[in-house]
């Protein structure tokens, strides 16, 4: 039924916001791929929280959002901020902030006036590959797409935290990306 | 071949069609034990088994047609007679199918579980077992001794020879019929031949060869295997332009042939007793030669998904589909022309002409979407008939374990519901079902006394009310003891003493719904009734439906499943409360009123307010939501559940009436209390749509509020 | 000009299967039926160029078409594969014996098929 499937296409089509060439996914974005040190320099979605660089495996990041309003979620867990609607999906954002211990409390960002939190301009959600369904993260700041090779990762010594959640310390000429598992980072 | 998920996703589909064919045929099976066998109805289910095994040794699904294989030996001797056709033998078909239906699903989503391995393994097992103790007769060279051509022996199957040999040792005749036929034409010719010949008896193989006269027809030489005589044989192939030649077999060497004409060969074996004869008691010599099934429990079984992803679509309903986008995109079309003109310089683009042809392909818009909406749910529809088939099976098998007599009657089985709903329901009306055979149906003898007929009725009846659907299971049994129903709840504390007597047998029979009557002490108690019924009850609020009871003693008790037809499309309140707009599904929302704060009285520290003389309780939504409440003179209040428990939700806003598409919280957000869903008002951000039902709950049993991360 | 192929196969889900095996070679065309009955018609009113068949089919088996095909001066020369289950030997002799070229045992790999569909149209 090729002509159906050009016609729905064509009429239901709307791309997301554009917001623009900030990188290109790899060719088999199916897979998760779980971190592995590799001799080859492996792509990482950078991005800011709290002043602090972050990087992802760009293989586990579907597609980056603006941060539209949220729906919040009643009694829901407290890193669990609303959910939001891609395409006709509904997806839940999380804030991994106050487990990165960067913040006391996650961010109230939707509710009453007043109550709410003002997000900035930059604030962007990351859609994560998820085998339990998709999910979102709220970030402050995209920045780009780094490579790193395992020997630019320096392993985390102890004291300077982590948990499991955080991977290693990745070092690209003067700038310090700390790699982060992101489905560690939400439980 | 590894397969492409397309391939995947046709094999499943072809596989699931041959399930389904199988599933009636195994039903019409079931029902009719005891009766004669009929060779159409057996050989039906055989022809599915046969496909299912070709099909999936192409995709090397090596459990599926070890399956199909033993099914298929068990009905070969079945449909020659060497099998009869008891109580065990469809108790093993019918578990043939249901490793079928685990098989299947497994291969759709890629898994292999050693569980299911072993399962289907294990029917195997049993099947084969029929094999071992139909005696069957020696090998012998009957086929060398036919008087067949050679050419023909050549192009058998291995199969077709085994069929053919399995026919002479059943003292089947064995014919050639040739016919010939215009080579432009002859599949009428030979459909109508064949169609004649499939009623006396079994076609063997066709052969097909050029015609020696003319050269312009097709002859075929067809092998056929009958009981029929041969005069019976001739008449009816009369006005067809068919010739039948008798093929012989020559006697063994010690063997009596019978004398006389040469149209019958070998004597036939001796026969052996036809099925019917041996009718319900099962033989007890077969019962404990075959292992006791200790497998499956009842609940694997009865949660297994009826059918795989996948929906047979009318056609007819996917054209309408495309119909309605096509007429989307004209008026999409129009659109754009009216924002291009307004769009343009130094014209007075906002006239009121432009503003009404604006205005009327909105108009038009609305009533497209709604028809492309409508239709695409349409697509989504089965008839309830495919669980209602399962049921049938299951109340035949307790009242057989159970020693009882209970006829199933079903009502209603080509009423549609959104697949997802029919999936759903599955397990619920599993466990009314059960319930009403265990418990509600008395056993023969005790029926008798009390002046019943012995054969006791559980019945399920489904009716299509507006855009709801109606479910009822009922049965003619005990019916529930009110009066045991009274003191549990009393003694359980989830109705104080006096209350209790106030109560009226229709308040009281909905009682066995709450979760305090689920224990096994209760149940025993309440005769059994009130086994998972908290549970049922969930299900079928997650439905967004409603379950209600009515019973009278000793006459039998009945349970009314009330469901929007769609899952999908829910007809809304929209209201607000602390800022955040909620939608409420209207069909559980009995009536709404406005309220004043000082109207809130509390009851033993719980609010509850006044409504035309009763006192039900009420939940404040922002409380139970926990969200932040500011002070207000008055709330819209929205009066949801049935009977007695019923209860007053307040709102802050109403914000009016919508038809919306629910889409259930998957993943990490399935486990949200109170919340059945999401949908979209028309702006970007998703609503949530409440579960009203989850609330009662809640609010109602507060040892039931749930766990809070 | 695209080599014609014909394959006879009950099964619809067991055809596409092969279809799309037949057609990852290039210059290849595709042409299907589900019963020998078809094959029959289909076969009067086209030349083929090779023919893929399932011996194991109600109606007329495999072996009868491949017998009736190689009795048609058309298609004496034209190359028949066969498909049989596992098991089933004196099947396979038969179908040999009668004339197909080569045999396929299910479940087989496409490249085996797509290397026989090269070796006997010739195609590089």
């Amino acid at each position: 039924m090729a002509a159906f499937a050009d016609i729905l296409k064509q009429f239901f089509y709307a791309p997301d916001e554009d917001i623009g060439e900030l990188f290109k996914l790899p060719a088999q974005a199916g897979q998760m791929t779980v971190f592995q040190p590799e001799e080859s320099a492996a792509e990482y979605l950078a991005f800011v929280l709290e002043q602090e660089s972050y990087a992802v495996p760009i293989a586990q990041i579907r597609e980056i959002v603006r941060a539209v309003p949220l729906t919040e979620i009643p009694r829901s867990p407290k890193n669990l901020l609303g959910v939001i609607k891609i395409r006709g999906e509904i997806l839940p954002v999380y804030d991994v902030k106050v487990k990165l211990k960067l913040r006391e409390r996650a961010p109230i960002v939707v509710g009453l006036e007043g109550e709410a939190e003002e997000l900035p301009g930059s604030a962007r959600i990351l859609i994560v590959r998820d085998l339990e369904g998709d999910i979102g993260i709220l970030v402050d700041r995209v920045l780009e797409v780094i490579r790193l090779r395992p020997s630019e990762i320096e392993p985390l010594a102890p004291g300077i935290g982590g948990g499991d959640y955080l991977l290693g310390l990745g070092h690209l000429g003067k700038d310090l990306f700390i790699v982060l598992d992101v489905h560690k980072a939400l439980s | 071949m590894t397969s492409s998920p397309k391939g995947l996703s046709d094999f499943v589909a072809e596989a699931t069609e041959i399930l389904d064919a199988l599933n009636r045929d195994l039903s019409i099976l079931d029902q009719r034990r005891g009766e004669p066998l009929d060779p159409g109805l057996v050989n039906g289910i055989f022809r599915s088994s046969h496909s299912l095994k070709g099909l999936a040794a192409m995709f090397g699904e090596q459990r599926i047609a070890q399956l199909a294989h033993h099914t298929e030996d068990l009905l070969d001797r079945l449909r020659l007679g060497r099998l009869d056709l008891t109580d065990p033998v469809v108790d093993a078909l019918l578990e043939s199918f249901d490793a079928f239906q685990v098989v299947l699903r497994e291969t759709e989503r890629q898994e292999h579980s050693p569980d299911a391995t072993q399962r289907a393994q294990a029917v195997c097992r049993k099947l084969a077992q029929f094999s071992e103790t139909a005696a069957a007769p020696p090998r012998d060279d009957a086929l060398d001794r036919l008087d067949l051509d050679a050419s023909v022996r050549g192009v058998l199957t291995e199969y077709e020879e085994h069929r053919l040999l399995e026919n002479l040792r059943e003292g089947l005749a064995i014919w050639k019929v040739r016919a010939v036929f215009d080579l432009a034409n002859f599949d009428q010719g030979l459909g109508r031949l064949n169609s004649k010949l499939k009623s006396m008896g079994e076609i063997l193989s066709t052969l097909p060869s050029a015609d020696p006269g003319d050269g312009t027809g097709i002859a075929f030489d067809i092998i056929f295997g009958s009981r029929t005589a041969a005069e019976k044989l001739k008449s009816a192939l009369a006005g067809i332009s068919a010739s039948l030649h008798p093929l012989l077999l020559s006697p063994e060497r010690e063997a009596a042939a019978p004398g006389g004409a040469a149209t019958l060969a070998v004597a036939p074996l001796p026969s052996r007793a036809r099925p019917g004869s041996s009718v319900s008691p099962p033989r007890p010599a077969v019962e404990s030669r075959l292992a006791t099934r200790k497998d499956p429990p009842a609940e694997a079984e009865s949660s297994e998904r009826l059918l795989t992803q996948t929906v047979r679509v009318d056609i007819g309903r996917l054209d309408s589909l495309m119909d309605a986008v096509g007429e989307l995109l004209l008026i999409k079309a129009n659109v754009a022309r009216l924002a291009d003109q307004a769009s343009q310089s130094g014209k007075p683009a906002f006239g009121k002409l432009w503003g009404r042809e604006l205005h009327r392909e909105s108009r038009l818009l609305e009533r497209k979407l709604d028809d492309l909406q409508k239709g695409i749910l349409e697509v989504r529809m089965v008839p309830l008939g495919q669980v209602f088939d399962k049921l049938a099976r299951t109340v035949r098998r307790i009242a057989r374990e159970s020693g009882k007599e209970v006829d199933f009657v079903m009502h209603g089985g080509e009423v549609e519901v959104d697949k997802l709903i029919v999936e759903a329901l599955s397990d619920p009306l599993m466990h009314l079902v059960r319930n009403a055979v265990d418990h509600g149906v008395e056993g023969p003898e005790e029926r008798r006394l009390l002046g019943k007929k012995p054969r006791g009725q559980v019945s399920v009846r489904a009716t299509q009310r507006g855009n709801q659907v109606v479910i009822e299971v009922s049965d003619d049994g005990r019916g529930l003891d009110e009066d045991r129903i009274r003191e549990v709840a009393v003694r359980t504390g989830i109705v104080a003493a006096e209350h209790a007597a106030e109560l009226s047998e229709r308040e009281l029979q909905n009682l066995i719904f709450l979760p305090g009557f689920s224990t096994a002490s209760r149940v025993s108690e309440v005769s059994g009734r009130g086994v998972g019924l908290d549970v049922v009850k969930t299900n079928v609020s997650r439905l967004s439906g409603l379950i209600d009871t009515q019973s009278e003693r000793n006459q039998g008790a009945s349970f009314t499943i009330t469901l929007p037809e769609t899952l999908a499309i829910v007809r809304a309140l929209v209201v607000s409360v602390s800022g955040r707009v909620y939608a409420v599904p209207l069909n559980a929302v009995s009536e709404i009123t406005s309220i004043a704060e000082s109207d809130v009285k509390t009851v033993e520290k719980r609010e509850v307010i006044g409504l035309r003389g009763k006192t039900i309780p009420l939940a404040r939504l922002a409380r139970v939501f926990q969200l932040p409440e500011k002070a207000r003179m008055r709330h819209f209040m929205l009066v949801v559940g049935l009977a007695h428990r019923r209860l007053g939700i307040a709102v802050d806003e109403l914000l009016g009436q919508q038809d919306v598409v629910v889409k259930p919280l998957g993943g990490r957000l399935r486990h949200t209390v109170g919340v059945a869903g999401a949908t979209d008002l028309g702006d970007r951000k998703p609503v949530l749509v409440l579960d009203p039902g989850a609330i009662i709950e809640e609010v109602v049993n507060p040892e039931r509020r749930p766990e809070l991360v | 000009m695209p080599f014609k192929i014909l394959i006879v196969e009950d099964s619809r889900a067991s055809r596409e299967l092969i279809v799309s095996t037949v057609e990852s070679v290039s210059g290849v065309e595709a042409f299907t039926t589900s019963t020998g009955f078809d094959a029959l018609k289909l076969l009067s009113r086209q030349r083929f160029d090779l023919i893929i068949t399932d011996i194991n089919m109600p109606g007329i088996n495999g072996l009868e078409l491949i017998n009736f095909v190689k009795k048609s001066p058309a298609y004496r020369e034209t190359p028949l594969f066969v498909i049989t289950t596992e098991g089933r030997e004196q099947d396979r002799a038969k179908g040999l014996a009668l004339g197909a070229a080569e045999y396929l045992i299910k479940p087989f790999e496409a490249q085996q098929l797509e290397g026989l569909l090269m070796r006997y149209l010739n195609i590089a």
